[in-house]
């Protein structure tokens, strides 16, 4: 069990206690509602996270508040884990966002693997987050 | 021999169909387009192999080389009566339908085709029969024609087909179409190809899962086909060659095998098969494709065929009765295979298949590897279940079910 920042593991106990899979379902579908959406006339080939079955596009933003993420896709399923990541890594350094794990979404027990593969699109889209991350670091 | 045709004794015989899954649910799979799974003659003949007689083949004196051999070369003619391959016809082994496309670009399109010589190929095709063709047609020169699918039968145009095979030097076409599940009418389209003077590959990818192809009815050039559709195991197929093809192709691979004889300046290939086998064959996996063929030849097919229509037929009707479901596909066919495309107006199908697994239920999602396909038919990506012999009508009543909950709860 790694120490999460609270407001992450608040997010974490709260899909614990849900009875099921589905439920869990229904708590990403309700965070994906709380994303700061960037608008379809918004998506681009550079807004793209390549390797989604679904249509998923973020914008990275390092501000004087630190990190902050707008994205939006046509999954529902991998919106609400977008709005999960934002939440997550919210305010953090770009040197922070590199060093960030995404087994948070493991331990909220919505996806069976971290497996990288062509059907991940959650994992693709926080390893894009890390590249541009990554990229501000110089 | 009494035929298998009760399909409750055909899934006895396929272990992994009892599967509980980690979250305590059972299995219910829905994903044969993409693999079938193996009946249990079929896992042990692979591990009698390697528990008994494992050995490379064709070449040492030993006992075990002898039986593996035997039993290598004993599949190769298991899979020529099995797809009724015409004397002088040719079983190559290869990786699967994908190699096997690959080796008619390389092994005999390119030697064939010169510049300016135009391929046929259809909206309908697997990236599969799409990519080795591109790949030619970059380096060759060639032209490449597409032939229309009508979004709304979901069938060739035909008359297209008729224009585009004009003066063309070969058509590559699908048999049956992964995605829609719509059988092309193969023994015309050979005719017109032929009577135009084109040679014609059918990739039988899908086909081989539930028809009895015969090659000498169908009466194509080259026929792709895979084993672990069909019940065998993954990483073996072959292309089938009709008489005379093997004399107008070149070998692609060279290594071990393959040779007569090597010296310095140049090597001599063989006359048979094995020159486009290079190194050591897939020696199990034949033996476990024929377990396969030999398993199959037991099923009567026809019934087997009817039951995997009549589940997907069932859970079309089931689907059209829930709300904002667009099914992709002509199902009032008989001669479909068992796969059921679809999308939700609101849900994505990502989505949906992520709540089908959580329920047990295995789908495939995505664009089922036909780009071409989606885009013609404005969509991205489908839904895809896809039954078998196997599946049972309760099956297909608990994926309607499950589909009609998630609508329910999450649209």
């Amino acid at each position: 069990m790694s120490e999460w920042p609270e407001k992450v593991q608040e997010i974490i106990d709260d899909f614990s206690e849900a009875l099921d899979q589905m439920e869990r379902y229904e708590m990403l579908f309700e965070y994906a509602e709380e994303i700061d959406e960037l608008d379809n006339s918004e998506w681009t080939n550079n807004t793209r996270v390549v390797g989604c079955q679904s249509e998923a596009h973020i914008v990275v933003e390092f501000g004087e508040n630190g990190f902050h993420l707008r994205g939006s896709s046509d999954s529902q399923i991998i919106q609400g884990l977008m709005a999960i990541t934002a939440i997550a890594l919210e305010g953090l350094t770009p040197e922070e966002v590199t060093g960030f794990s995404p087994n948070f979404v493991s331990e909220m027990n919505v996806l069976e693997t971290l497996t990288p593969n062509r059907a991940n699109g959650f994992l693709n889209m926080f390893m894009r987050i890390q590249d541009d991350a990554r990229e501000m670091l110089g | 021999m009494d035929l298998i045709s009760d399909m409750s004794e055909a899934r006895s015989q396929f272990p992994i169909l009892e599967r509980i899954l980690p979250n305590g649910k059972k299995l219910i799979y829905l994903d044969n387009a993409a693999t079938s799974q193996k009946p249990s003659s079929v896992i042990d003949a692979m591990n009698e192999y390697y528990r008994g007689y494992n050995s490379n083949v064709h070449r040492a004196v030993h006992t075990l080389s002898g039986e593996a051999t035997e039993a290598f070369e004993l599949a190769r003619k298991s899979v020529a009566n099995w797809f009724g391959l015409p004397p002088g016809g040719m079983v190559l082994f290869t990786s699967g339908t994908t190699d096997a496309l690959n080796l008619c670009a390389l092994g005999w399109a390119k030697v064939n085709l010169s510049s300016g010589d135009a391929i046929v190929l259809t909206e309908m095709e697997h990236h599969s029969n799409i990519v080795p063709w591109q790949m030619l047609a970059k380096e060759k020169n060639l032209e490449l024609r597409w032939v229309d699918v009508d979004s709304e039968s979901y069938q060739l145009d035909l008359e297209d087909y008729k224009s585009k095979i004009n003066g063309a030097k070969l058509a590559c076409i699908i048999h049956t179409s992964n995605v829609l599940g719509t059988r092309n009418p193969v023994e015309n389209l050979v005719k017109i190809a032929h009577d135009s003077g084109a040679k014609i590959i059918l990739d039988c990818a899908q086909a081989a899962a539930h028809e009895k192809l015969d090659m000498m009815d169908i009466n194509a050039d080259f026929l792709a086909v895979t084993s672990h559709k069909m019940c065998g195991p993954t990483g073996i197929g072959a292309l089938l060659i009709s008489p005379g093809i093997f004399e107008e192709m070149e070998p692609v691979v060279g290594g071990g095998d393959m040779i007569t004889e090597v010296f310095k300046e140049y090597s001599t290939y063989q006359e048979n098969e094995h020159r486009f086998e290079a190194g050591t064959p897939r020696i199990a996996e034949a033996i476990g494709w024929s377990a396969a063929i030999n398993w199959m030849k037991k099923l009567d097919m026809n019934v087997a065929h009817k039951h995997t229509l009549k589940l997907a037929k069932n859970a079309v009707e089931g689907l059209k009765q829930v709300p904002g479901i667009k099914i992709y596909g002509d199902h009032s066919k008989d001669d479909v295979s068992g796969v059921v495309s679809f999308l939700h107006e609101s849900l994505h199908a990502e989505d949906i298949a992520r709540m089908l697994d959580s329920m047990g239920i295995a789908v495939r999602t995505g664009h089922h590897c036909a780009q071409p396909l989606m885009r013609r038919l404005e969509v991205t990506a489908t839904n895809r279940a896809s039954f078998y012999f196997y599946n049972t009508i309760e099956e297909s009543n608990a994926f309607v079910d499950a589909v009609k909950t998630i609508v329910e709860r999450f649209a």
